[in-house]
Protein backbone atom coordinates (compact mmCIF):
# COMPACT_ATOMS: atom_id res chain seq x y z
CA UNK A 1 0.00 0.00 0.00
CA UNK A 2 1.05 3.71 -0.41
CA UNK A 3 1.28 5.84 2.00
CA UNK A 4 -0.69 8.76 -0.39
CA UNK A 5 -3.34 5.80 -0.25
CA UNK A 6 -2.72 5.08 3.80
CA UNK A 7 -3.28 8.83 4.27
CA UNK A 8 -6.44 9.21 1.97
CA UNK A 9 -8.22 6.14 3.99
CA UNK A 10 -7.17 7.69 6.99
CA UNK A 11 -9.49 11.28 5.55
CA UNK A 12 -12.11 9.03 4.57
CA UNK A 13 -12.31 7.55 7.97
CA UNK A 14 -12.27 10.92 9.65
CA UNK A 15 -14.64 12.28 7.41
CA UNK A 16 -17.23 9.46 8.48
CA UNK A 17 -17.69 8.31 4.68
CA UNK A 18 -18.43 4.41 3.09
CA UNK A 19 -15.78 3.44 1.53
CA UNK A 20 -13.74 0.57 -0.16
CA UNK A 21 -10.38 -0.50 0.13
CA UNK A 22 -9.70 -2.82 -3.28
CA UNK A 23 -6.12 -4.60 -3.10
CA UNK A 24 -4.90 -6.95 -6.00
CA UNK A 25 -2.94 -9.68 -3.88
CA UNK A 26 -0.64 -10.33 -6.73
CA UNK A 27 1.20 -6.86 -7.37
CA UNK A 28 0.00 -4.96 -4.38
CA UNK A 29 -1.45 -2.25 -6.13
CA UNK A 30 -4.83 -0.47 -3.89
CA UNK A 31 -7.12 1.74 -4.85
CA UNK A 32 -9.81 3.46 -2.09
CA UNK A 33 -13.47 2.78 -4.06
CA UNK A 34 -16.35 5.33 -3.45
CA UNK A 35 -20.33 2.93 -3.13
CA UNK A 36 -22.13 4.36 -6.31
CA UNK A 37 -18.92 5.04 -8.94
CA UNK A 38 -16.99 2.67 -11.33
CA UNK A 39 -13.55 1.31 -10.01
CA UNK A 40 -10.49 2.15 -11.75
CA UNK A 41 -8.36 0.13 -14.05
CA UNK A 42 -7.32 -3.17 -12.89
CA UNK A 43 -10.36 -3.41 -10.63
CA UNK A 44 -13.04 -2.28 -13.31
CA UNK A 45 -14.14 -5.23 -14.13
CA UNK A 46 -15.51 -6.50 -10.73
CA UNK A 47 -17.66 -3.81 -10.25
CA UNK A 48 -20.68 -6.22 -9.44
CA UNK A 49 -18.60 -8.07 -6.95
CA UNK A 50 -17.61 -4.90 -5.38
CA UNK A 51 -21.18 -3.54 -4.74
CA UNK A 52 -22.11 -7.07 -3.15
CA UNK A 53 -19.75 -6.80 -0.61
CA UNK A 54 -20.64 -3.24 0.49
CA UNK A 55 -24.32 -4.14 0.32
CA UNK A 56 -23.92 -6.93 3.20
CA UNK A 57 -20.92 -5.25 4.65
CA UNK A 58 -18.65 -7.97 4.42
CA UNK A 59 -15.13 -7.93 3.55
CA UNK A 60 -13.43 -10.63 1.33
CA UNK A 61 -11.71 -12.33 -1.56
CA UNK A 62 -13.64 -12.11 -4.85
CA UNK A 63 -14.21 -15.51 -5.75
CA UNK A 64 -12.15 -16.59 -8.50
CA UNK A 65 -10.09 -13.87 -8.77
CA UNK A 66 -6.86 -12.26 -5.87
CA UNK A 67 -8.56 -9.16 -5.48
CA UNK A 68 -9.32 -8.38 -1.96
CA UNK A 69 -11.94 -6.08 -0.82
CA UNK A 70 -12.23 -4.28 2.58
CA UNK A 71 -15.46 -2.24 3.16
CA UNK A 72 -15.46 0.71 5.55
CA UNK A 73 -19.01 1.32 6.57
CA UNK A 74 -20.58 4.63 9.18
CA UNK A 75 -20.37 4.08 12.65
CA UNK A 76 -23.44 3.91 14.72
CA UNK A 77 -24.34 7.23 16.16
CA UNK A 78 -24.98 7.18 19.40
CA UNK A 79 -26.90 10.47 21.11
CA UNK A 80 -26.18 10.87 24.95
CA UNK A 81 -28.56 13.51 26.57
CA UNK A 82 -26.59 14.24 30.12
CA UNK A 83 -23.11 15.30 29.91
CA UNK A 84 -22.61 13.89 33.41
CA UNK A 85 -19.98 11.60 35.09
CA UNK A 86 -21.17 8.53 33.10
CA UNK A 87 -20.65 10.19 30.16
CA UNK A 88 -17.44 10.57 30.31
CA UNK A 89 -16.77 6.84 30.43
CA UNK A 90 -19.42 6.28 27.91
CA UNK A 91 -17.17 8.72 25.72
CA UNK A 92 -13.91 6.30 26.01
CA UNK A 93 -15.56 3.27 25.94
CA UNK A 94 -17.28 4.19 22.49
CA UNK A 95 -13.78 5.23 21.25
CA UNK A 96 -12.44 1.60 21.59
CA UNK A 97 -16.34 0.54 20.27
CA UNK A 98 -16.23 2.85 16.76
CA UNK A 99 -19.46 4.39 18.41
CA UNK A 100 -20.15 7.88 17.58
CA UNK A 101 -20.95 9.99 19.81
CA UNK A 102 -22.64 13.05 20.15
CA UNK A 103 -24.02 14.88 23.79
CA UNK A 104 -26.60 16.70 24.08
CA UNK A 105 -26.89 18.94 26.93
CA UNK A 106 -28.17 22.72 27.69
CA UNK A 107 -26.47 23.05 31.26
CA UNK A 108 -23.62 24.78 29.96
CA UNK A 109 -21.35 23.78 33.17
CA UNK A 110 -21.64 20.12 32.14
CA UNK A 111 -21.31 20.48 28.46
CA UNK A 112 -17.90 21.96 28.49
CA UNK A 113 -15.47 21.04 25.93
CA UNK A 114 -12.87 20.55 28.33
CA UNK A 115 -14.68 17.89 29.70
CA UNK A 116 -15.29 16.16 26.68
CA UNK A 117 -12.65 16.99 23.73
CA UNK A 118 -13.25 15.59 20.45
CA UNK A 119 -16.52 15.10 20.94
CA UNK A 120 -19.65 16.53 19.83
CA UNK A 121 -21.05 18.49 22.44
CA UNK A 122 -24.20 20.53 21.43
CA UNK A 123 -25.27 22.99 24.52
CA UNK A 124 -28.91 23.17 23.68
CA UNK A 125 -32.10 21.79 24.78
CA UNK A 126 -32.92 18.41 22.97
CA UNK A 127 -35.67 19.93 20.74
CA UNK A 128 -32.89 22.35 18.97
CA UNK A 129 -30.47 20.07 19.45
CA UNK A 130 -31.36 17.43 17.32
CA UNK A 131 -31.78 19.49 14.07
CA UNK A 132 -28.18 19.76 14.41
CA UNK A 133 -27.79 15.62 14.17
CA UNK A 134 -28.48 13.71 11.31
CA UNK A 135 -30.69 10.35 13.24
CA UNK A 136 -32.75 7.37 11.63
CA UNK A 137 -33.24 4.14 12.79
CA UNK A 138 -30.19 2.71 13.10
CA UNK A 139 -29.46 5.86 15.88
CA UNK A 140 -29.43 4.80 19.49
CA UNK A 141 -30.49 7.56 22.25
CA UNK A 142 -29.05 6.92 25.81
CA UNK A 143 -30.37 9.37 28.33
CA UNK A 144 -29.04 10.06 31.34
CA UNK A 145 -29.98 13.02 33.36
CA UNK A 146 -32.73 11.69 34.78
CA UNK A 147 -34.52 15.04 35.10
CA UNK A 148 -38.06 14.90 32.79
CA UNK A 149 -37.60 18.36 31.59
CA UNK A 150 -34.44 17.18 29.39
CA UNK A 151 -34.60 13.86 28.93
CA UNK A 152 -38.35 13.61 28.51
CA UNK A 153 -38.26 15.47 24.90
CA UNK A 154 -35.20 13.95 24.05
CA UNK A 155 -36.57 10.43 24.37
CA UNK A 156 -40.06 11.34 22.51
CA UNK A 157 -37.95 12.21 19.58
CA UNK A 158 -36.10 8.79 19.72
CA UNK A 159 -39.57 6.96 19.93
CA UNK A 160 -41.01 8.93 17.22
CA UNK A 161 -38.17 8.45 14.89
CA UNK A 162 -37.79 4.86 15.70
CA UNK A 163 -34.00 4.70 16.98
CA UNK A 164 -33.11 0.94 17.23
CA UNK A 165 -31.73 1.05 21.36
CA UNK A 166 -33.33 3.90 23.50
CA UNK A 167 -32.09 3.50 27.14
CA UNK A 168 -33.01 6.10 30.04
CA UNK A 169 -31.18 6.07 33.87
CA UNK A 170 -32.95 6.51 36.54
CA UNK A 171 -34.41 3.96 39.70
CA UNK A 172 -37.49 2.00 39.03
CA UNK A 173 -39.86 4.59 40.66
CA UNK A 174 -38.12 7.15 38.03
CA UNK A 175 -39.18 4.49 34.88
CA UNK A 176 -42.25 4.25 36.10
CA UNK A 177 -43.28 7.67 36.68
CA UNK A 178 -41.50 8.49 33.02
CA UNK A 179 -43.65 6.00 31.93
CA UNK A 180 -46.61 7.42 32.50
CA UNK A 181 -45.50 10.53 31.44
CA UNK A 182 -45.19 9.20 27.89
CA UNK A 183 -48.35 7.15 28.58
CA UNK A 184 -49.77 10.92 28.79
CA UNK A 185 -48.22 12.09 26.11
CA UNK A 186 -50.16 9.39 23.73
CA UNK A 187 -47.66 6.66 23.31
CA UNK A 188 -48.35 3.46 22.84
CA UNK A 189 -47.27 0.56 25.57
CA UNK A 190 -45.10 -1.09 22.67
CA UNK A 191 -43.28 2.19 22.22
CA UNK A 192 -43.09 2.83 26.35
CA UNK A 193 -42.12 -0.79 26.78
CA UNK A 194 -39.01 -0.57 23.84
CA UNK A 195 -37.19 2.05 26.03
CA UNK A 196 -34.51 0.03 28.57
CA UNK A 197 -35.25 1.27 31.48
CA UNK A 198 -33.49 1.28 34.17
CA UNK A 199 -30.86 1.48 32.00
CA UNK A 200 -28.16 -1.13 31.66
CA UNK A 201 -27.21 -4.93 32.05
CA UNK A 202 -27.02 -6.16 35.59
CA UNK A 203 -23.91 -6.18 36.80
CA UNK A 204 -23.93 -5.09 40.08
CA UNK A 205 -21.34 -2.27 39.77
CA UNK A 206 -21.95 1.10 41.07
CA UNK A 207 -19.57 3.38 40.20
CA UNK A 208 -19.70 5.64 37.13
CA UNK A 209 -17.25 3.66 34.96
CA UNK A 210 -19.55 0.39 35.77
CA UNK A 211 -22.28 1.81 35.35
CA UNK A 212 -21.16 2.79 31.29
CA UNK A 213 -19.73 -0.47 31.05
CA UNK A 214 -23.27 -2.00 32.04
CA UNK A 215 -25.13 0.58 29.75
CA UNK A 216 -22.53 0.08 26.65
CA UNK A 217 -22.95 -3.48 27.43
CA UNK A 218 -26.62 -3.28 26.62
CA UNK A 219 -25.92 -1.42 23.63
CA UNK A 220 -23.34 -3.70 21.69
CA UNK A 221 -25.94 -6.92 22.24
CA UNK A 222 -29.21 -4.96 21.23
CA UNK A 223 -27.12 -3.49 18.11
CA UNK A 224 -26.20 -7.11 17.01
CA UNK A 225 -30.06 -8.31 18.08
CA UNK A 226 -31.42 -6.15 15.14
CA UNK B 1 -27.45 -4.83 12.72
CA UNK B 2 -23.54 -4.48 12.29
CA UNK B 3 -21.60 -1.60 13.58
CA UNK B 4 -18.41 -0.91 11.38
CA UNK B 5 -15.71 -2.86 12.25
CA UNK B 6 -12.38 -0.38 13.06
CA UNK B 7 -9.44 -1.02 15.38
CA UNK B 8 -7.70 1.95 14.30
CA UNK B 9 -4.39 -0.09 13.13
CA UNK B 10 -4.42 2.11 10.16
CA UNK B 11 -4.58 4.86 12.21
CA UNK B 12 -1.51 3.82 14.01
CA UNK B 13 0.20 2.48 10.68
CA UNK B 14 0.28 6.19 10.18
CA UNK B 15 1.96 7.73 13.75
CA UNK B 16 4.91 5.04 13.14
CA UNK B 17 5.11 6.08 9.70
CA UNK B 18 5.73 9.88 10.71
CA UNK B 19 8.39 8.01 13.25
CA UNK B 20 10.01 6.92 10.12
CA UNK B 21 9.92 3.65 10.65
CA UNK B 22 9.29 1.13 8.23
CA UNK B 23 5.94 -0.73 8.59
CA UNK B 24 4.64 -3.90 7.12
CA UNK B 25 0.49 -3.97 6.93
CA UNK B 26 -0.93 -7.58 7.81
CA UNK B 27 -4.37 -8.73 7.15
CA UNK B 28 -6.31 -11.56 7.70
CA UNK B 29 -8.22 -12.04 3.94
CA UNK B 30 -9.92 -15.63 4.36
CA UNK B 31 -10.96 -17.85 7.03
CA UNK B 32 -11.79 -21.37 7.44
CA UNK B 33 -13.33 -22.91 9.75
CA UNK B 34 -13.12 -21.39 13.22
CA UNK B 35 -10.45 -18.87 13.69
CA UNK B 36 -10.58 -16.40 16.22
CA UNK B 37 -10.29 -13.04 13.71
CA UNK B 38 -12.70 -11.77 11.41
CA UNK B 39 -11.64 -11.20 7.62
CA UNK B 40 -10.52 -7.44 7.42
CA UNK B 41 -8.63 -8.06 10.99
CA UNK B 42 -5.19 -5.90 11.15
CA UNK B 43 -1.34 -6.15 12.79
CA UNK B 44 1.62 -3.70 11.97
CA UNK B 45 5.07 -5.14 12.28
CA UNK B 46 8.12 -2.53 11.96
CA UNK B 47 11.52 -3.31 11.14
CA UNK B 48 12.66 -3.63 14.65
CA UNK B 49 9.57 -6.62 15.29
CA UNK B 50 7.80 -4.56 17.40
CA UNK B 51 4.22 -5.16 16.33
CA UNK B 52 0.40 -3.92 16.96
CA UNK B 53 -3.06 -5.33 16.17
CA UNK B 54 -3.43 -8.97 15.97
CA UNK B 55 -4.55 -11.83 13.15
CA UNK B 56 -5.30 -14.12 15.40
CA UNK B 57 -5.53 -15.19 19.24
CA UNK B 58 -2.02 -14.85 19.36
CA UNK B 59 -1.41 -18.34 17.66
CA UNK B 60 0.66 -17.11 14.68
CA UNK B 61 1.76 -13.34 15.58
CA UNK B 62 5.09 -14.60 16.16
CA UNK B 63 5.79 -16.21 12.32
CA UNK B 64 3.96 -13.21 10.92
CA UNK B 65 5.90 -10.54 12.42
CA UNK B 66 9.35 -12.76 11.47
CA UNK B 67 7.63 -12.82 7.86
CA UNK B 68 7.31 -9.09 8.23
CA UNK B 69 10.72 -8.60 8.52
CA UNK B 70 11.97 -10.66 5.84
CA UNK B 71 9.38 -8.93 3.47
CA UNK B 72 11.80 -5.38 4.69
CA UNK B 73 14.89 -7.57 4.32
CA UNK B 74 14.31 -9.06 0.87
CA UNK B 75 12.41 -5.52 -0.18
CA UNK B 76 9.58 -7.36 -1.21
CA UNK B 77 6.22 -5.56 -1.75
CA UNK B 78 3.81 -8.04 -0.60
CA UNK B 79 3.08 -11.77 -0.03
CA UNK B 80 0.36 -14.45 0.72
CA UNK B 81 0.76 -16.78 4.14
CA UNK B 82 -1.48 -19.44 5.12
CA UNK B 83 -1.62 -20.81 8.27
CA UNK B 84 -3.29 -24.64 8.85
CA UNK B 85 -4.40 -26.42 11.98
CA UNK B 86 -1.47 -27.15 14.10
CA UNK B 87 -0.03 -30.29 15.71
CA UNK B 88 -1.48 -29.70 19.31
CA UNK B 89 2.32 -32.18 20.66
CA UNK B 90 3.99 -30.41 18.39
CA UNK B 91 6.13 -26.71 19.39
CA UNK B 92 5.62 -25.21 15.84
CA UNK B 93 3.02 -22.32 14.81
CA UNK B 94 -0.44 -22.83 13.85
CA UNK B 95 -4.28 -22.28 14.73
CA UNK B 96 -4.70 -24.49 17.93
CA UNK B 97 -8.85 -23.55 17.59
CA UNK B 98 -8.54 -25.98 14.31
CA UNK B 99 -9.35 -23.26 11.84
CA UNK B 100 -7.31 -21.98 8.66
CA UNK B 101 -6.19 -18.11 7.69
CA UNK B 102 -5.12 -16.91 4.44
CA UNK B 103 -2.53 -13.24 5.85
CA UNK B 104 -1.39 -10.91 3.39
CA UNK B 105 1.76 -8.85 4.19
CA UNK B 106 2.42 -5.67 2.33
CA UNK B 107 4.87 -2.55 3.12
CA UNK B 108 3.66 0.24 3.52
CA UNK B 109 6.18 2.71 1.39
Amino acid sequence: MKIKTLEEILKKKSSKTEFAILTNLENGNSEIYLPGTSPKGEFSKYSDEIEKFFKSKKNGVIENSEIFVETYIKPIKVVIVGAVHIAQYLVDFAKSLNFEISIIDPRGYFASEQRFPDIKVINKWPKEAFEEIETNSSTALIALTHDPKIDDPALQYALKNKFYYIGALGSKKTHENRCQRLSEAGFTNDEINSIHGPIGIKLGGKSAPEIALSIIAQLVLETYKK
Amino acid sequence: MENSFDEKILDEANDWIKANQKVVLATVIQTWGSSPRQVGSRMIVNEKGDFSGSVSGGCVESAVVSECLSLIKDNKPCKKIEFKVSNESAWEVGLACGGEIAVYIEQIH
